[in-house]
């Protein structure tokens, strides 16, 4: 290194007349050969070998990279979609199974309201049923008692009448034969 | 491998130059040397390398893209990693916006340098050359002109990216600010002022303005200075090292430390450049980039 630093101090260069800053520039740009022949091939080289790294080295690879990051962010965002999508249908199904609670609910009221009036209704038929049919009965057993109470009668006047004859050896008049049943007849209804 | 890629690349390291120096050669110069010209155009052997760099890292990446898949395997995922990675530490400096325009010309920085740097270091580069016992071009002590040379160990290179830096970063800033938002990043009073102290904070921010210009003029300089530097010392003391002991058989052995040294020097050096490079074009970028964001 020393030795470098001799031989720059020791160069023509270093020996220049020329003096103040263009002076010095011109020293280092002789000392270190930066020289238009050399030094703007050098910036075309550096500018051409960036663009081609650009292009073949980091486009591809950067290409690359966007795309899975791309990927990524549609693949975020399709599991947010869906995520959505599943509290939506979580909550659809929550509406539903409420929905269908509650329709069941009004369902079995009604249900039970519609069975309490047919049962009502049912009774109160077969109550109204029944009193007919203890009516019937009541008519039937009083008509009855009164065709018994008839035939009794009738076959009470016959008897009293028979034994009036046979009593009298058969000579009461019909005057006497009427009073006798009538007789007989008001103490049986007695 | 390394065991034995080290003390390899020592020995090949210095038995050229033993040769060469035993022959009258003369050091490594601080400049790269001509190899052969296509026209007018001087193809340098630091260019040279520069595109066999280039090559590698091209031929790399159009074999992990040749099968390009969704899910990446083996050269893919690593090539893909350092890529992402990159990008992603770029994102953190210059913002989403910005980094989307300028990603290929800050990984192309980042990635050449990286590599031009370490392939500097594989036995054969500045050993492997021509000699001339008549020198070169007429000077005596230009005996010897190796094929290749580090690429950032030649100042035509550095400052080659320094000036193409210098050109993007104004095209960038003005594309970004407009001209006027341009120059009034630069010369206009940061803050509310009025009155009396208006007036002077617009003399004060001219002044700064006018620092600003200095230090944009003088950034590509920095740069390329810096990088070179760098890499210009640390062949010269794996040279030294080599020639140490003057005996070929033990010439192996004092630039082993310093080859470990010359690996981080590399990344250091190409994530220096890159970092100031991006941190630049942030700082005049800052204020319409945030405006671009809250517009968004």
């Amino acid at each position: 290194m020393f030795y470098h630093l001799s031989i720059l101090a020791n160069s023509p260069a270093a020996e220049a007349t020329d003096s103040g800053i263009a002076g010095t520039v011109k020293e280092i740009a002789t000392n270190f050969k930066i020289l238009p022949e050399l030094f703007i091939p050098q910036v075309i080289s550096f500018l051409l070998v960036a663009i081609l790294l650009k292009k073949f080295a980091f486009g591809p690879i950067q290409a690359m990279l966007e795309q899975r990051m791309q990927r990524i962010a549609d693949g975020e965002s399709k599991l947010k979609q869906i995520e959505q999508q599943l509290a939506d249908s979580a909550k659809h199904t929550e509406e539903v199974i409420a929905k269908a609670n509650a329709d069941a609910k009004r369902l079995i009221e009604e249900a039970k309201s519609s069975a309490s009036a047919l049962s009502e209704a049912k009774a109160q038929e077969a109550v109204a049923t029944a009193q007919g049919i203890i009516s019937k009965a009541e008519a039937a057993a009083k008509a009855e008692r009164a065709q018994i109470a008839a035939d009794l009668k009738r076959e009470f006047g016959r008897l009293v009448a028979n034994t009036a004859q046979n009593a009298t050896g058969g000579k009461l008049t019909a005057d006497q034969q009427r009073a006798i049943n009538e007789e007989s007849l008001t103490r049986v209804e007695a | 491998m390394r065991k034995f890629f080290l003390p390899f690349a020592a020995l090949f390291l210095s038995a050229t130059p033993s040769f060469a120096a035993g022959a009258g050669h003369d050091h490594l110069p601080v400049h790269a040397e001509e190899l052969f010209r296509l026209g007018p155009v001087a193809i340098s052997n630091s260019m040279l390398m520069v595109w066999i760099v280039a090559a590698v890292i091209i031929l790399v990446a159009q074999l992990a893209t040749r099968k390009i898949s969704l899910i990446p395997t083996g050269l893919q995922n690593f090539v893909e990693w350092l890529v992402e990675s990159l990008y992603n530490f770029l994102e953190g400096i210059l913002g989403k916006n910005l980094v989307k325009k300028t990603f290929w010309f800050f990984g192309t920085i980042f990635i050449l340098i990286l590599f031009t740097n370490w392939f500097g270091l594989i036995p054969g580069v500045g050993t492997v050359g021509q000699y001339n016992p008549a020198g070169f071009g007429g000077d005596s002590h230009d005996t010897f002109r190796p094929f290749l040379r580090g690429g950032n160990a030649d100042l035509n290179m550095t400052l080659a990216m320094s000036i193409s830096f210098a050109i993007l970063w104004f095209y960038w800033a003005i594309s970004e600010n407009g001209l006027v938002g341009f120059f009034k990043h630069i010369f206009a009073p940061k803050g509310k002022f009025s009155g009396i102290m208006a007036v002077m904070m617009l003399v004060v921010f001219s002044f700064v303005g006018l620092l600003e210009l200095v230090s944009i003029i003088f950034r590509p300089v920095a740069l390329s200075f810096r990088l070179f530097g760098n890499i210009f010392a640390g062949e010269t003391t794996l040279e030294t090292m080599t020639a140490i002991t003057g005996k070929w058989y033990t010439a192996w052995l004092p630039p082993i430390p310093f080859y470990f040294m010359e690996l981080l020097v590399g990344l250091i050096q190409a994530l220096v450049f890159m970092l100031l490079t991006a941190v630049f074009l942030k700082l005049i970028c800052e204020h319409s980039d945030e405006d671009g964001h809250a517009h968004h």
